[in-house]
């Protein structure tokens, strides 16, 4: 089926910068499981580690900006209805 | 059998605190320069330098009650135990299951403990002081058996359990045997408990005890070869379950200086290699290296396994060498003995 409808393929579109976002999130997320679990050890033992141990533990957050980027990218670089603006 | 089946996906998050925590305390940890220092120090000092540490609460705590090198040894059994017991209580899970597994070695040393002091005749509070309340058996249990008034009340107050059949080989004259049972009967439960679960962290505790079993096995070797005894003695008195096993219970019996040459090329020797001579004293230098060296080796496999059972075992055993070490001094102090004789003895991982 080819899909010649503007709409749809803004629809998908739309689908696909909302993956971008999300599965980096959820990518993000799985990597800080382990970074925060790490850092509350650390800081029940050194109560000063928290500043340093929070820095590490927000590094795989970074990886929602490209994520968040490239759904930026999707929504506003083409847009069906840029025609009738 | 405790069997663990956990999924395989984000197990060693699992460890991830548990981790961080050790390594943390490892920091607070006596730094191996310090006991060369504390060999200059006169006991009061020692007491006065380890408030300065980890052990300010023990020592504080126990200060009305002792002094002099009574107070550090106490107050280094003290915090030993809550140490561990610390450990029990922070984790969860395989972790938890794991290092308790391991810990039941002071179950082991607190029978032999009670053992040791009824066979001659100690008081209770005699015994008590030697207590390390780190494993399953819980101090109140511990001072009931120190209560009783002989072995026998004591083998008997086993009965039904795992340690009953390594207790009733005691034969009313000599603890060696009841000893060595219970040591071979230490990792034979860990074999039989983690052995039995499909878990990596069970495998990787179990790498670590193999190399440790070979390293006591080892120190037997070294004592009893150099002792002339026969080589089916030395075998009984070695522990199954070890890598080498069968390579190291080849060696029973050997001539001291064959022995010592045909241990060229194995991993460990490297670590003894400068004092593995036929001197008579030599034999305690090598057992402080050898066990130096197995600190090393947990840490060692711990850099390949970052979260992992095995930041914790080299924290277990950093944490327990310190404590001996302490206590060497201490004691060795009290006796007036020379300080190279004292270093000898210590373990500097």
């Amino acid at each position: 089926m080819a899909i010649t409808d503007a709409g749809v393929m803004y629809g998908l579109l739309a689908v696909g910068a909302g993956l971008a976002t999300g599965l980096a999130g959820i990518g993000a997320g799985v990597g800080e499981q382990g970074i925060g679990a790490a850092v509350v050890g650390v800081v029940a033992e050194e109560p000063g580690f928290l500043g340093k141990g929070l820095f590490l533990m927000l590094l795989p957050e970074t990886l929602i900006i490209f994520g968040l980027a490239v759904s930026l990218i999707l929504m506003f670089a083409w847009s069906p209805f840029a025609a009738l603006l | 059998m405790p069997v663990l089946r956990l999924p395989k996906f984000g197990k060693p998050v699992k460890y991830a605190y548990i981790t961080g925590r050790v390594r943390a305390m490892k920091t607070k940890l006596i730094p191996n320069e310090m006991y060369a220092r504390m060999l200059n120090m006169d006991i009061p000092e020692i007491a006065r330098y380890l408030e300065e540490t980890q052990y300010k609460e023990e020592i504080d705590a126990l200060a009305k009650d002792y002094s002099g090198a009574e107070l550090i040894e106490h107050a280094t059994f003290a915090n030993l135990a809550k140490t561990y017991r610390k450990l029990l209580e922070v984790s969860i899970d395989e972790p938890q299951f794991l290092i308790l597994e391991y810990l039941r070695r002071w179950d082991i040393w607190n029978i032999k403990t009670i053992l040791r002091g009824k066979f001659y005749g100690a008081s209770d509070s005699e015994i008590m002081k030697y207590i390390v309340p780190a494993g399953e058996l819980d101090m109140e249990f511990l001072e009931g058996l120190a209560k009783k008034d002989s072995i026998n009340d004591v083998i008997a107050a086993f009965e039904g359990t795992d340690f009953a059949e390594a207790l009733s080989k005691y034969d009313g004259k000599f603890l060696a045997s009841v000893e060595n049972a219970l040591d071979k009967l230490y990792y034979f439960r860990m074999e039989r408990a983690v052995g039995g679960t499909l878990s990596v962290g069970g495998g990787l505790l179990l790498k670590y005890v193999r190399r440790e079993i070979d390293i006591r096995n080892l120190i037997t070797l070294f004592r009893m070869n150099k002792a002339g005894i026969e080589a089916s003695i030395v075998q009984e008195n070695l522990i199954p379950g070890g890598k080498l096993g069968e390579e190291l219970s080849r060696m029973a019996g050997q001539p001291y200086a064959d022995f010592v040459r045909g241990l060229e090329g194995y991993p460990f020797w490297s670590a003894i290699s400068d004092v593995a001579t036929a001197d008579l004293d030599g034999v305690s230098r090598i057992e402080a290296r050898l066990k130096a060296y197995l600190i090393r080796y947990a840490w060692s496999l711990s850099n390949y396994h970052p979260l992992s059972i095995l930041p914790v075992l080299g924290y277990i055993v950093t944490k327990e060498t310190e404590v001996a070490n302490i206590r060497k001094i201490v004691r060795g102090k009290e006796a007036g003995l020379p300080n190279e004789l004292i270093e000898e003895q210590m373990v500097v991982a």
